[in-house]
């Protein structure tokens, strides 16, 4: 165990005090930065690759990994790119296995960093970035994961099949029987954003919201990255959730795309990254964790990809309806990590799928 | 002289046999015996791992289950009623009448008979999504009317049924037009001569004739269609609704309930078996028992200016799998937005940048798409070769066993086969998952009692005299095979492998219980494409799986003395 | 070279024995026919001495070689033999060329000397000009013949031919017997020769072996067989007799039909049931009462009668309603229900044992 120093096996027992992913507040005993170091990225090189399980949309996702691998030429990126869910239930199966697969991992169901954390399965890594830039709330006070990404969950309508004035305004209005066979959405069962805003919506709305909008004959999809695409296909002309970021980038191509921040609020989808303490390729794991969180990757997923960034020097799009001016539902990871079963089965009475 | 002889004479005899049966035995258990026992054992289990009957209790009463299986018993019995109205008359058509391009026809029903149905899903979504689909757009441009309700929407148990039986009428075209081709024409001759006109003729003894085939074919269509998981995951889950098998892999998200995954599956496999056997009774008492024989040319029905209006219908039929699916892939894999129609302000390659540049999945799906199939087509023929050696020439006692073993995973749908294999090599003290060996289980398994059939009844047209011929005359068993059996088998295995090759690459529905992702094959990378909406990547991803099938599919019609009929299974 | 020889030769499946304890010696340079109808075992006991079954019980052996046994059993391949087969079993793939010297080729002889034994061999078989066809483009006789080239050209201790003719038309049939007998002649294996048909196997045999329910019922040369048939089964099934019932009277009468018969054959126990048989043709037929006292005169009635063309075929009645076949010379004409006298000739009155 060559790589296994004496402060890492301390910080490895400490790992199970949090019990709420950004809860806690910042303790002393953080795991001191790291910066990128030549070493760091000489053993990275040598093992040669890195494997990123993610719920990033895969054309963004695999942008990022192209970056990485642009700017540290000899270690290829794979994105192993599936709904949040479907990335945790893949990642219990294959441990519960003894299958050590993934390097980095990035979910948009921030409570599934809790479940791992209190497994053990993570590796504390704090980038240089993460220490310097990013607020308490959202890094781990342990450091085994930060916010890698902000994203919102919206309501988005076709400019060609709605008109601008006709557009619903709130989650209430996808109610209207105006609406019904026109609206789409996305499965908690597959979808962490979907998951989360599932949880906000249900503790904010109430289940009956959800009973309600059942009988819309929705169509049910399974990524929070299908309604936006499907959306500017015309297939349906009203989105009910899926990803914001998917939603900006169809509308920034041209397509006639248009997001509604519903003045119930818009639930907030945190999507850390982390590390595996088995991961096959820990080096290159680290120098990708580093990647990730700096600027020049945030800004990235920002510009490109028209996600949010909790990175202090990142600069919003301009143009884009800033995370400040929008009424946000508020995020708690540690609710939907105790209710991610019963939201989940409750989804699939209601809607039937 | 003669010990020495006598020691080896006893050492073949009994060194072989045995030590053959009991590993082939073992193979065949661990491809089939193993997964269902555990399936059997989980399904009878709670949680804690203790007896319960739970799970079935659960079954009958849940809606969530009777739902999806009574949805199932709908879609299977109406694909197998569509399935047979189309493709009987056109088996008839093609076999029996003078209708022109008959020998094209065939080929474009083997075309659908190859293509992946889930991937003829996808292609249905882009056709006929109720608002974005194709046809659905140009109706409404046709009829000026862009608010008009949807002529089509493949997001309806119609549209399912739809999709399925456009990949399930060839299993019915083949059995009814090989049932037509082997009826001699003395049969109608000896009608006609007693009086009776062509019609008459074909009414009173060439349709009857048909019939058990029919019936068969309606239940191995009913069986395909029950069976089927992809494009019932691709179309049922949008449209609202679960079959058996999509319900079956949801049970797999997390939290999984395998328990509860193993009793749902346990219902598919009685009906599956008791189906097969019904298949079995229909085609094994009179139907083909008389149409054997000396062989004479059928003769076939004129039908004047009317063979125009059949072929008209014949290609009308086979736009719905073919030109159409194929036509919008083509047309995604090229157009900026997969539901518009290419033109020149919107064509573009990006979607092939996209997935041979941009897709870190790709190469190692197709790495492992290869090699599995490869392996999966080697493997599955040498056991298929070797197991009906020995039941076709009853070399060994016990080959009765073994015939039973690998003709078994026919009754065994794929969803429920990568429960069972799931169930037992992740676990002590054999953990396959995560390595290619389980998906290459399951590939052979599934191709087996395919593989066994066809090459059994080659081996059974190369006489015994044969090979006895060869040994009289000085040759060992060892020399006998390969001087004479092996040539004159050559085709019948060629064919064989790559009809696995084939069955391989588009397998999905044992693959998706699984894969992981250092294993994951390109039919699992679709699905997870289409999960996330990118229709570009996937019509790539799609037509170049096509392409490789057809590259094969014809490569086997070169092979001389090959004779289609080889039942690939649906996934 | 050298004999052939079953000892209590037995094959046994599950409780059916097929072959049932037969010994027979053959001796080198004899062609021996195993005689029998479908189903009497003569096949399996020639795949027996192939070496393609296993014994239940007894042995086989070849000079002073044991080469089948239960205990163990010798592979084809190491016996020396040839064999032709009913279905010829011509290698599809091979040209008849390639066919004939295979047996040369997994004897590894040079090549030089190959290609002179298969010349020779196709010449004597006049296929010369066949030499480059394949199988499918032969007519039956023609692979028939390479059948046999193949089996004659690896010069075998032994030759074993499985109903050799039977797929060929019946004048070609005829033609081969002779041909089968003189290749033979030339070579002088020791044959067994397996045939349903009984003219074939008098045609070709030194010796024939008649076969029923996996035993030898009879083995002797072919006028042995057909002049003095021992058992009713051979009788009827050489040639065409008449069987007929009765009840001893003496040593060497019988009382049939009221009528007491001289016949021939071992001294009869008195009062016992026994049968005779007595060919058709050998029975003359008449109108003419015959003289009181003439011997072995029985009176009958015709109930059939077919005219066939250089011979007539009566089916006569006995006073006891035994029916007999009488084949009587053409101009010998006698209408549908007349009255007739029989005359059976002592000599040809055969007691027959079982």
């Amino acid at each position: 165990m060559p790589n296994l120093s004496r402060r890492k096996l301390l910080q490895g027992t400490t790992a199970f005090a949090a019990t709420s992913v950004f809860a806690s507040p910042s303790r002393a005993q953080a795991p001191a930065a790291e910066p990128v170091t030549p070493a760091l990225i000489e053993a990275a090189k040598k093992e040669g690759k890195v494997v990123w399980y993610t719920s990033v949309d895969l054309p963004l996702s695999e942008k990022v990994g192209k970056a990485f691998e642009a700017k540290y030429p000899g270690i290829s990126v794979r994105v192993e790119r599936s709904g949040a869910e479907r990335v945790f239930q893949r990642i219990g199966q294959e441990y519960s296995s003894k299958i050590y697969a993934v390097d980095v991992v990035n979910s948009s169901d921030a409570a599934h960093m809790i479940v791992w954390k209190r497994d053990g399965w993570l590796a504390p890594y704090v980038p240089e970035d993460v220490a310097k830039h990013y607020p308490a709330e959202h890094k781990d006070p342990d450091g085994q994961f930060a916010s890698f990404r902000v994203t919102l969950s919206v309501i988005a309508y076709n400019t060609n099949l709605v008109k601008r004035e006709d557009a619903p305004k709130s989650f209430a209005d996808l109610l209207d029987p105006k609406w019904a066979g026109k609206i789409m959405k996305a499965h908690p069962g597959y979808s962490g954003t979907i998951l989360t805003a599932t949880y906000q919506m249900s503790r904010d709305l109430g289940w009956e919201y959800f009973e309600k909008l059942a009988k819309q004959r929705v169509m049910q999809l399974q990524s929070a990255s299908d309604p936006p695409k499907k959306l500017s296909l015309g297939e349906r002309a009203i989105m009910a959730d899926g990803t914001e970021y998917l939603v900006l980038q169809q509308k920034e191509a041209g397509n006639p795309v248009e997001p509604v921040y519903a003045t119930e609020g818009t639930p907030l989808i945190v999507g850390p990254n982390a590390i595996f303490k088995n991961a096959p390729n820990p080096n290159a794991a680290r120098l990708f964790q580093s990647f990730s969180f700096s600027p020049e990757c945030q800004q990235l997923i920002i510009d490109v990809g028209g996600m949010h960034s909790a990175h202090a020097l990142s600069k919003e799009k301009p143009g884009r309806k800033s995370l400040s001016e929008i009424k946000l539902m508020k995020d708690d990871a540690a609710a939907v990590e105790k209710m991610s079963e019963e939201i989940k089965a409750r989804y699939t009475k209601i809607f039937r799928v | 002289m003669t010990l020495a002889l006598a020691a080896a004479e006893r050492r073949t005899r009994f060194d072989l046999s045995w030590p053959i049966l009991i590993a082939f035995a073992a193979i065949l258990c661990a491809l089939i015996v193993l997964p269902m026992s555990w399936l059997v054992y989980y399904s009878f289990s709670d949680k804690a791992g203790g007896f319960t009957l739970g799970n079935f209790a659960l079954l009958v009463t849940d809606p969530t289950f009777t739902g999806p299986l009574i949805t199932t018993v709908i879609l299977a019995t109406s694909s197998a009623i569509i399935c047979c109205v189309v493709a009987a008359p056109m088996g008839w058509l093609v076999a029996r009448t003078d209708m022109p391009l008959r020998r094209t026809i065939r080929a474009l029903v083997t075309a659908s008979f190859v293509t992946p149905p889930f991937l003829g899903a996808i292609a249905w979504e882009l056709l006929a999504a109720p608002n974005s689909g194709l046809l659905n757009q140009l109706y409404r441009s046709a009829i000026g009317d862009p608010a008009a309700e949807p002529l089509f929407d493949i997001y309806s148990l119609g549209g399912l049924i739809f999709v399925i039986s456009c990949y399930t009428f060839p299993y019915v075209f083949v059995l009814v037009a090989n049932a037509l081709d082997r009826i001699p024409g003395d049969l109608e001759d000896a009608s006609s001569i007693l009086g009776g006109r062509m019609w008459v003729t074909a009414r009173r003894v060439t349709i009857p004739l048909a019939l058990p085939a029919v019936l068969a074919g309606a239940l191995v269509a009913f069986l395909q269609a029950m069976t089927l998981f992809g494009s019932p995951a691709i179309l049922a889950l949008p449209a609202g609704f679960h079959t058996m098998t999509t319900k079956i892999w949801s049970l797999f998200q997390y939290p999984p309930k395998p328990e509860l995954a193993a009793a749902a599956s346990l219902p598919l496999l009685v009906l599956t078996v008791m189906l097969l056997r019904a298949e079995h009774m229909i085609l094994g008492r009179r139907g083909y028992a008389l149409v054997g024989g000396r062989q004479s040319d059928p003769r076939l029905v004129k039908l004047g200016p009317w063979k125009w209006v059949a072929l008209a219908a014949a290609f009308l039929v086979l736009m719905n799998p073919v030109f159409l699916p194929y036509g919008a892939l083509l047309n995604a894999a090229f157009s900026r937005v997969a539901s518009q129609l290419v033109s020149f302000s919107n064509i573009t390659l990006h979607n092939i940048n996209f997935v041979f540049f941009e897709l870190s999945a790709t190469k190692l799906a197709f790495q492992n798409t290869f090699i599995l199939g490869f392996l999966s087509a080697t493997i599955g023929t040498l056991i298929a070769v070797v197991i009906s050696y020995i039941t076709a020439r009853k070399a060994i006692s016990g080959w009765r066993a073994l015939a039973f073993l690998a003709t078994a995973p026919v009754a065994v749908p794929g969803i429920v086969l990568g429960v069972g294999l799931f169930l037992s090599y992740t676990r002590p003290p054999f953990v396959l998952y995560g390595t290619l060996w389980i998906l290459l289980i399951a590939f052979v398994t599934i191709a087996l009692p395919a593989a066994y059939q066809q090459l059994q009844s080659a081996f059974r047209s190369v006489s015994v005299d044969l090979e006895e011929a060869s040994r009289i005359l000085g040759a060992t068993r060892l020399q006998a095979l390969a001087h004479i059996t092996a040539p004159l088998l050559r085709t019948s295995v060629i064919a064989t492998w790559c009809f696995i090759f084939v069955g391989v690459i588009r397998e999905l529905s044992a693959a998706i219980m699984l894969f992981t992702s250092e294993t994951k094959v390109i039919s699992v990378l679709i699905f997870d494409l289409n999960e996330s909406g990118d229709l570009g990547a996937i019509a790539v991803l799609g037509l170049i799986m096509l392409i490789v099938t057809f590259a094969v599919v014809i490569a086997v019609n070169r092979v001389p003395g090959f004779g289609g009929g080889v039942r690939l299974r649906n996934t | 070279m050298a004999s052939v020889e079953l000892r209590g030769l037995t094959k046994r499946y599950g409780d059916l024995a097929v072959v049932d304890d037969i010994s027979l010696r053959i001796e080198h340079g004899l062609l021996v026919c195993l005689l029998g109808p479908s189903g009497c075992g003569k096949t399996t006991t020639l795949r027996l001495i192939a070496g393609f079954v296993e014994p239940s019980a007894g042995e086989i052996a070849v000079g002073d070689r044991v080469v089948s046994s239960v205990a163990r059993t010798l592979p084809p391949e190491q016996r020396n033999m040839s064999m032709i087969f009913q279905s010829y079993a011509l290698w599809p793939h091979m040209t008849v060329m390639e066919n004939v010297a295979y047996g040369l080729k997994l004897r590894k002889l040079d090549k030089a000397l190959i290609g002179q034994k298969v010349r020779a061999i196709l010449a004597t078989t006049k296929l010369e000009a066949l030499a480059e066809r394949y199988p499918g483009e032969l007519s039956g006789g023609q692979q028939q013949r390479v059948a046999l080239a193949r089996a004659l050209i690896v010069e075998p201790e032994t030759l074993l031919l499985d109903e050799p003719l039977s797929n060929l038309d019946a004048n070609l049939r005829e033609e081969m017997r002779f041909e089968v007998r003189r290749l033979h002649d030339e070579y002088r294996y020791t044959t067994v020769y397996v045939t349903h048909d009984q003219s074939e196997a008098m045609t070709t045999a030194d010796l024939i072996a008649v076969m029923n329910l996996g035993k030898i019922e009879q083995a002797g040369s072919p006028e042995e067989i057909y002049d003095r048939p021992r058992s009713e089964f051979v009788a009827r099934f050489i040639g065409s007799s008449n069987i007929l019932k009765g009840k001893a009277l003496d040593a060497d009468h019988i009382d049939i039909a009221g009528v007491a018969l001289r016949c021939t054959g071992d001294p009869l126990k008195a009062g016992s049931p026994t049968a005779i048989s007595v060919r058709q043709h050998e029975i003359t037929l008449s109108s003419a009462q015959a003289a009181p006292g003439a011997p072995n005169a029985v009176p009958a009635t015709v109930v059939r009668h077919v005219f066939l063309g250089n011979s007539r075929d009566y089916m006569v009645e006995l006073a006891d309603g035994a029916q007999l076949r009488v084949v009587t010379s053409a101009e010998q004409s006698v209408s549908h229900g007349d009255k007739v006298w029989l005359h059976l000739p002592p000599q040809r009155c055969r007691v027959l044992i079982g």
